[in-house]
């Protein structure tokens, strides 16, 4: 009786046994293997369910939290496209009953945007580039050089950083207003040609690109310590010996930073002007603040209102107002977006290698 | 005659060709060029810092003590008030201090919440997957975009519905600060939450993030890049043999990860602190703009704001003094 037992268990696994060499010899040969156990020796084991369920809940993750990202403006597009009547209709959520592309068109005609769109791409470009180049050379010399005082200088580009703007707001808009350099010019003004104004100064440099250029070029902008203070991280990384290669074949400090460093660093500058360009864009602190004479400077930010050709005066009104609201928000966005997609790779790609350490 | 070569002689002994690594002279001179060099380069913020930011902040400083009239002819005139603005702000306003405060409390709440979903995001973003690239460039998207004009959008939308009487059932969808609650249903996670037992001050603190799970998100895109930049500095070495070593995941990443990153927890706090703080979505931000705008407000709002940067900066520095002292940093040297 026991012998019978132990000899088919014996048989069992010799019989297994037997299986497995073949299918090792047949993966071996590199003949096709029977199909389930392909899969069997490959799916069925412990590492690899708790792999499967890892990666089963990481992506159900990942996508619900691209979800809550995404949703927002999906239904900002789908309320875009909506017309008057799907307002009323409780029935429509998301998708429009009645699709009309009249909120667009309404805006674009109304609001001035195709002058605003060029306005602010104009002034984003301005910007956008001189903070990059201000940024990556100010870094560069925090990072490369030793001189005295080099800590302290970097504790006032982190001041800069973390004074708010709104902190300086008025004293940014009498500067600009009353443009003037320790008040010299406007001493001399008054005092040794007997000016009459109350304070004379150089220039009103409000409602021209002046103010936010001169900010751009000395990185006192819109989070421009952080873009020193990345900058002086990317080079810190960067090693020595690279330039005292440059050096020694013969080339000056500032020639080595324009073709060996520069072309060097593009990613690293990709991510900045990103930055600093979309920043501008959407931004309506400085605008506001600088354009005082909003219609003959019309710029993005300053769209977003109701057109005069949509009659809003309905049952849904609210709803209405906040869709086409949204819609300008939308066309707003939507250079950017475009922008992102191209440069999102660059983007990325250059963070990473930032090296940002402590 | 003599005279003369015996100078070009001097002079050429003086300035020989290949440099004397004798002459300490020589290389005090390179180093001082170069220094010359670094201060060329960083002369565009030193002079943007001292012809416009310097006096901006003095002369905002001098507004703050002073009231201002602004003349039809241009110019203004400033009359001395002393300390007024700032009592006036401190204890005649009824909602300057109780915003504050209130502001630092959100503040408080919300670092541990911004800091812990970056570093899981990019823990998440780091690994090797199918589709990564598609996931970083959505979870990027709210870097580049939201940069305070949806917010506004919001702000104006929600306003708009207050005054409104009847809110319609269709509004609803239509605002991204409703998507958090209409995802996540608040009573399931109460429910949960309850079962656990963990006391309800912990409970009402992850529903109120589970709730504003779409700010946090918003508000955490460059700390995840400052996070992912951490990570990918790591050497690959270090994991490597932990491996080998037998580590599990899980303690991989107490005993390497965490801290290697942990200097990137310092400055991500560091600047979720700033950016929460000087954001315009800020509570005491808005009320300043307000206050601002209002008819000779802006002295007003120059010194609440002065008070406000003096309470960000002891708030900085208690929270970066207690963090540095936990830092781990692989190299002190850099």
């Amino acid at each position: 009786m026991d012998k019978t037992v132990s000899n088919r268990k014996a048989e069992k696994e010799l019989l297994k046994q037997r299986k497995r060499e073949e299918a090792i010899r047949l993966i071996r040969t590199q003949e096709k293997t029977p199909f389930w156990m392909r899969m069997k020796y490959k799916y069925l084991t412990a590492y690899y369910a708790k792999q499967a369920i890892f990666k089963i809940f990481r992506l159900l993750l990942l996508i619900g939290i691209s979800f809550v990202i995404l949703f927002p403006y999906y239904s900002k597009i789908a309320g875009s496209f909506m017309s008057r009547d799907d307002f009323v209709d409780v029935s429509v959520k998301l998708i429009a009953k009645y699709p009309t592309l009249d909120t667009y068109k309404a805006i674009i005609n109304d609001n001035k945007y195709f002058l605003a769109l060029f306005n602010t791409t104009l002034l984003s470009l301005l910007c956008g580039v001189s903070q990059m180049l201000t940024c990556a050379v100010v870094g560069y010399g925090f990072a490369k050089f030793k001189f005295k005082f080099k800590g302290l200088l970097f504790m006032l580009v982190i001041l800069t950083m973390i004074i708010p703007r709104d902190t300086l707001q008025l004293s940014l808009f009498m500067k600009m207003r009353y443009f003037d350099i320790w008040g010299i010019v406007g001493f001399i003004k008054k005092y040794i040609f007997g000016s009459s104004e109350a304070t004379p100064a150089i220039a009103n440099l409000l409602n021209s690109f002046w103010p936010l250029a001169i900010l751009s070029l000395t990185g006192l902008a819109f989070k421009n310590g952080l873009f020193i203070y990345i900058m002086r991280q990317y080079f810190n990384g960067v090693p020595d010996e690279l330039e005292e290669a440059a050096y020694v074949d013969g080339a000056g400090v500032l020639k080595t930073f324009v073709r060996i460093i520069l072309p060097m660093s593009v990613p690293m500058l990709v991510t900045i002007f990103m930055f600093s360009f979309s920043w501008q864009w959407s931004d309506s602190f400085y605008t506001g603040l600088f354009f005082t004479n909003k219609t003959d400077f019309v710029l993005l930010p300053d769209i977003v209102s109701i057109p005069v050709s949509l009659d809003t005066n309905y049952a849904a009104k609210e709803a209405y107002e906040a869709a086409i609201r949204n819609t300008c928000g939308l066309m707003i966005l939507a250079p950017l977006v475009v922008l992102y997609l191209f440069g999102q790779r660059t983007l990325i790609e250059g963070v990473e290698r930032s090296g940002i350490t402590g | 005659m003599d005279k003369t070569i015996n100078k070009s002689i001097k002079t050429t002994n003086s300035k020989p060709i290949t440099p004397n690594a004798k002459n300490p002279r020589k290389t005090l001179s390179l180093q001082k060029q170069k220094a010359k060099m670094g201060w060329l380069f960083i002369a565009p913020f030193l002079i943007g810092f001292a012809i416009i930011y310097l006096p901006m902040i003095f002369e905002s400083i001098r507004f703050s003590f002073n009231k201002i009239e602004i003349q039809g002819g241009g110019g203004y005139i400033l009359n001395g008030v002393g300390w007024e603005n700032y009592s006036n702000a401190l204890f005649k306003d009824t909602q300057y201090v109780p915003t504050l405060l209130g502001s630092i409390k959100d503040l408080f709440l919300s670092i541990p919440a911004i800091i812990i979903f970056s570093l899981f995001i990019a823990v998440l973003l780091n690994q090797k997957m199918k589709g990564r690239a598609v996931f970083r460039a959505i979870f990027f998207i709210p870097v580049i975009v939201s940069t305070g004009i949806i917010e506004r959008i919001d702000l104006m939308n929600s306003l708009a519905q207050i005054m409104g009487e009847a809110s319609n059932a269709a509004a609803e969808g239509m605002e991204t600060t409703t998507t958090g609650t209409e995802i996540i249903s608040i009573m399931d996670i109460e429910n949960l939450f309850r079962g656990m037992r963990v006391g309800t001050g912990l409970v009402e603190y992850v529903v109120e993030m589970a709730n504003n799970v779409y700010d946090i998100i918003n508000k955490s895109g460059v700390q995840m890049l400052i996070f992912l930049a951490g990570l990918q500095s790591i050497s690959p070495a270090i994991y490597e043999s932990c491996y080998i070593d037998g580590a599990s995941p899980w303690e991989t990443f107490w005993k390497i990860t965490f801290p290697m990153i942990s200097p990137m927890i310092l400055v991500n706090s560091v600047y979720t602190i700033i950016d929460s703080f000087t954001s315009e979505s800020n509570q005491v931000m808005t009320y300043i703009h307000n206050v601002y705008n209002k008819p000779g407000g802006n002295v007003q709002a120059t010194a609440m704001s002065w008070m406000y940067f003096l309470v960000v900066i002891i708030i900085l520095a208690i929270i970066g003094g207690i963090m540095s002292a936990y830092v781990f940093y692989q190299k002190r040297d850099t």
